[in-house]
């Protein structure tokens, strides 16, 4: 074996030296030095003092991003103040889930029917040792994730690192609790230090670029439900200061299941021969209300309050004058 | 393992020259990775972000030596825990070509640790068309998920978990538990994905299950109008908030998109179909630009409350003026749902073009108005 002592070809690849160090530092119990490094990976690393410590520090860093702590360690005795290094396995690796086949079969199928579009989602079942499939029946849900930030969004929710972008014009500094995606597009919550209360904002309208801050600067609050911190169109028709808090709308028969389907059996309260039905649904917010109402165009007539009823006639009256 | 060596190279051979820019997956959690990091008090910007975006169209050139390493190490563990797997296979999993792929398998098997004797490498080669990795030595064990990982996996397993008729749950439950383990916070539901429910989700999916031809009273918004229809299932699957099946439908001949919540009624005919051939044109089909270009454009001019139709629907081009308005290109399927849109945008969304609509708006705001008399 000695002939064979160093047979790694003078030429190797950034890579494969990325790779080589990585193994190298990892079977190693003790701290390495640079010179150590350079001696084991012989012929890999430039001959040129300099040359060769950026070439480290670049492959350091590479390592570093792929989630690769490297430890640094400062030595004493007749080697003082020289920097050695070391990787601990288990750091940086995954620990066994310990999944049974029909668990994984189980995920599969699951990321298969509720698809992120992302890398994160493939990338995540394949380090659990699981494989994209195809699935040949059932329902099939795509969610969009294709915005920049939300791979930075997340990582802050997980450091607990506040945000700071602008939305609307304003500089917000957030404490980001936590994401929804909700009808085809994503919202942060969390707690807006500019307004002092906890605020919902939508991703995609975040202007210009998402800053992070400190980490470990917040905590989450106790027991928030994100599905329910991010209003519904039927809590946005409520959240207004209208006097009128309510309307009843009578609503064709065609439409009946959808209403229905929306603000649930109890906001009817009448039902016509004809399959028609007369709703009460709420009316406090007058843009959300107005949004939902002309949705259904002349399928849907507010009866009462007589206010609302007029406010609607104004509307359209002013529609139908502005030609 | 002389000859191990000799059969990679024979591979590598075999697939010649040509280099093609194939979609890596590996290569784009390498610069994804290189985002978050940035993330400690650095400003992450959007713009050159976006550019390293999963989905957008890889520069043609050699990728990057951490590319090819964030590759390696989601792929060699992968492998050790299967042993044996055909080349085609793995390139297609990793979303690879195949010659990347033997570039990238060669180059970890000369990779190991000092003095690089045969015992002392990764135990990795190519052997016929297959990926053989049996002793798992070095590389073995996966990399943690990133926060972001994992919280896009179990948002997915959750939201699919609460679906109606999922099968296999026990096991789902049992999978979510362990999966929450390795989480840094097993309590936390910090990421969720709402679908929408609908109580006919249940029956479509039995239909499709059971092959079992249905007859549909659907309403049609665009044309304010209910039918009877006869459909047979191909694909239940949900988009922007709605749920839609996509089927074959007796009156048209053709694979139509129904949106489920529409379906007014819904009873069985009796007669059962082919699955096979309507689950097949229902992938083709799903391929297709929805509404294709033979339809309609029209553009509107919309500001302030009425904005959101510049991001509620599929846009053929999208300007924003000096104003603040967003002059939006649409395609339209019919008159009555620019119409409809129209009435909701209000004043703030007026016509651009073409002159023929510029009166919609009024005519559709009177026809209402005529309830309230």
């Amino acid at each position: 074996m000695t002939t064979l002592k160093n047979p790694v070809p003078k030429k190797v690849n950034a890579a494969e030296r990325m790779l080589n160090l990585l193994a190298l530092l990892s079977v190693r119990s003790q701290p390495i030095t640079l010179r150590q490094i350079r001696q084991e990976l012989r012929g890999q690393y430039s001959d040129n003092e300099q040359a060769s410590r950026a070439q480290f520090e670049r492959d350091k860093s590479d390592l570093r991003d792929l989630g690769i702590p490297i430890e640094t360690v400062v030595l004493g005795g007749d080697q003082a103040g020289e920097t050695a290094y070391k990787v601990t396995r288990n750091n940086y690796e995954l620990s066994d889930a310990n999944f049974t086949p029909a668990e994984v079969e189980a995920l599969q199928i699951a990321a298969a029917t509720v698809r992120l579009a992302t890398s994160e989602s493939e990338v995540a079942l394949w380090k659990l040792g699981a494989e994209r499939v195809k699935p040949s029946i059932g329902p099939r849900v795509t969610i969009g994730f294709s915005d920049p930030y939300l791979d930075v969004i997340l990582d802050a929710i997980a450091k607990r690192a506040p945000l700071t972008f602008v939305y609307k014009g304003d500089e917000r500094v957030v404490d980001a609790y936590g994401m929804l995606a909700r009808k085809g597009f994503w919202y942060l919550v969390g707690f807006d230090h500019l307004r002092k209360a906890q605020r919902v904002f939508r991703v995609d309208r975040i202007e210009g670029d998402v800053e992070v801050g400190k980490p470990k600067s917040y905590t989450m609050p106790k027991g928030l439900n994100i599905a329910k911190a991010v209003p519904t169109d039927r809590q946005m028709m409520a959240a207004g200061d209208y006097e009128h808090p309510t309307a009843k709308v009578l609503v064709d028969s065609t439409l009946v299941r959808n209403v229905t389907r929306e603000f649930g059996r109890e906001a009817v309260v009448r039902e016509n021969p004809d399959g028609s039905a007369v709703f009460e649904v709420p009316c406090s917010n007058n843009y959300a209300f107005r949004l939902w109402l002309f949705a259904m165009m002349d399928k849907a007539v507010v009866l009462e309050p007589q206010e609302v009823r007029d406010n609607v006639v104004r509307w359209l009256d002013e529609l139908t004058e502005g030609a | 393992m002389a000859k191990k060596r000799a059969a990679a190279k024979t591979a590598s051979r075999r697939v010649g020259a040509k280099r093609a820019a194939a979609k890596r997956v590996a290569g784009r959690t390498a610069t994804k990775r290189t985002a978050s990091t940035r993330t400690t008090s650095t400003r992450a910007s959007g713009k050159s972000a976006a550019k390293r975006k999963a989905g957008a169209p890889r520069r043609r050139g050699p990728r990057s030596a951490s590319d090819r390493v964030a590759g390696l190490l989601i792929i060699l563990p992968w492998l050790m825990k299967r042993k044996r797997v055909r080349l085609s296979t793995v390139a297609q999993q990793f979303r690879m070509s195949e010659e990347d792929l033997v570039a990238d398998l060669q180059m970890a098997a000369v990779c190991g640790v000092p003095p690089y004797t045969p015992d002392a490498l990764v135990d990795v080669f190519i052997d016929d068309g297959w990926v053989v990795a049996e002793i798992p030595k070095l590389f073995s064990r996966p990399l943690r998920l990133t926060s972001a990982e994992m919280y896009a996996i179990i948002a997915m397993v959750e939201a699919a978990q609460r679906l109606p008729g999922a099968t296999s749950r026990s096991a789902l439950t049992a999978a979510v538990t362990k999966l929450k383990r390795l989480a840094p916070d097993p309590d936390e539901t910090a990421v969720m994905i709402d679908l929408p429910k609908d109580p006919l989700l249940e029956e479509l999916q039995h239909a499709q299950r059971e092959s079992l031809e249905l007859r549909i009273a659907y309403f049609n918004p665009s044309r304010s109008e209910t039918s009877n229809r006869t459909i047979r299932v191909g694909k239940i699957f949900s988009e922007r908030g709605h749920w839609y099946v996509l089927a074959d439908d007796e009156k048209s001949g053709a694979m139509r998109n129904f949106r489920v919540d529409r379906i007014q009624s819904i009873d069985r005919t009796g007669k059962v179909y082919d699955q096979a051939d309507v689950a097949r044109r229902a992938e083709s089909e799903a391929d297709r630009d929805w509404f294709g270009d033979s339809l309609e454009t029209v553009t509107l001019r919309v500001r302030d409350d009425a904005s959101w139709i510049a991001e509620a629907y599929p846009t053929v081009s999208r300007t924003k003026n000096r104003d603040g308005s967003i002059d939006v290109t649409l395609r339209i399927t019919t008159e009555h749902w620019l119409s409809r849109l129209l009435l909701r945008g209000g004043r703030n969304a007026t016509v651009v073009s073409p002159a023929k609509y510029q009166g919609l708006t009024a005519a559709t705001a009177a026809a209402v108005r005529a309830k309230y008399r």
